[in-house]
């Protein structure tokens, strides 16, 4: 009966310390950085498709979505565990890169963009956020784990 | 011990049956997300060429494009990792109930 009970004992703590390395390995789910993106998509995407006009109209309007998606890159980098989401968002936003941070400052330096390059960019810095927000809908729920 | 064999055997089955339920999904899930880009980025090249040929796009709007589905793929990359990492997770937790499962079926 007694080695039962520590086989039994054994058994328990490997799986509690299983279960707490599983836990460490990403951030479980937030509803708040779930929304944020989602927002920051129908807004970026908003304001993208203007970059047929001159950026002078929409200068405003480009520092007012860069301060909301800095706002969401740095909640990302403030959460524990974080490091994939982290590193989606600052590809996105990314001045030197091509997607949405470096079609901004094209649009800033040519002034004007052509239709299809918005259009197609646009598709891209879609595809870009469900990334991220296929990424964080995939976490698993903090209740589950509880 | 006839009940620790016991309980190798039923734990041996029971994450068999595991297994067979969750592995092949997660599988089946991963190729259907990769067929997915690899198609998009075809469709969206052809669209490009065809777009620098009529002078639709310059050239550095091309290349942007370009390099645009390269970050892209990078960020689908982490997505793949991230939700790897959560099945992971989720495998480990589904583990654990089999292995208390199967100990208790056994023991208790």
């Amino acid at each position: 009966m007694t080695i039962k009970i520590r086989l039994l004992t054994s058994i328990l703590t490997l799986a509690l310390c299983l279960s707490l390395l599983s836990c460490s390995s990403i951030s479980v789910f937030s509803p708040e950085a779930y929304k944020q993106a989602v927002d920051l998509k129908v807004e970026s995407l908003e304001l993208m498709v203007f970059a047929t006009s001159s950026y002078a109209e929409y200068e405003e309007d480009v520092t007012y979505l860069k301060t909301e998606l800095s706002k969401a890159y740095e909640f990302s980098l403030g959460r524990p565990n974080n490091e994939l989401s982290a590193e989606q968002w600052e590809i996105l936003l990314n001045e030197e890169g091509n997607l949405l941070g470096g079609f901004l400052k094209r649009w800033e330096e040519e002034d004007l963009l052509s239709e299809m390059f918005v259009t197609d960019t646009q598709k891209l810095v879609s595809d870009a956020f469900d990334t991220i927000i296929g990424l964080e809908s995939g976490k698993i729920d903090s209740s589950i784990l509880k | 011990m006839p009940a620790f064999n016991d309980f190798v055997t039923t734990i041996k089955d029971d994450l068999l049956d595991y297994a067979k339920e969750n592995l092949e999904e997660y599988k089946d899930e991963i190729l259907k997300d990769g067929n997915i880009f690899v198609e998009k980025t075809k469709v969206d090249l052809q669209r490009w060429t065809e777009g620098l040929a009529s002078g639709a796009l310059s050239q550095a709007d091309f290349e942007f494009l370009l390099k645009g589905k390269k970050d892209l793929a990078k960020m689908e990359a982490l997505k793949q990792l991230g939700l790897s990492k959560i099945r992971i997770t989720k495998i480990t937790n589904g583990i654990i109930d089999v292995v208390v499962g199967s100990a208790i079926k056994t023991f208790l």
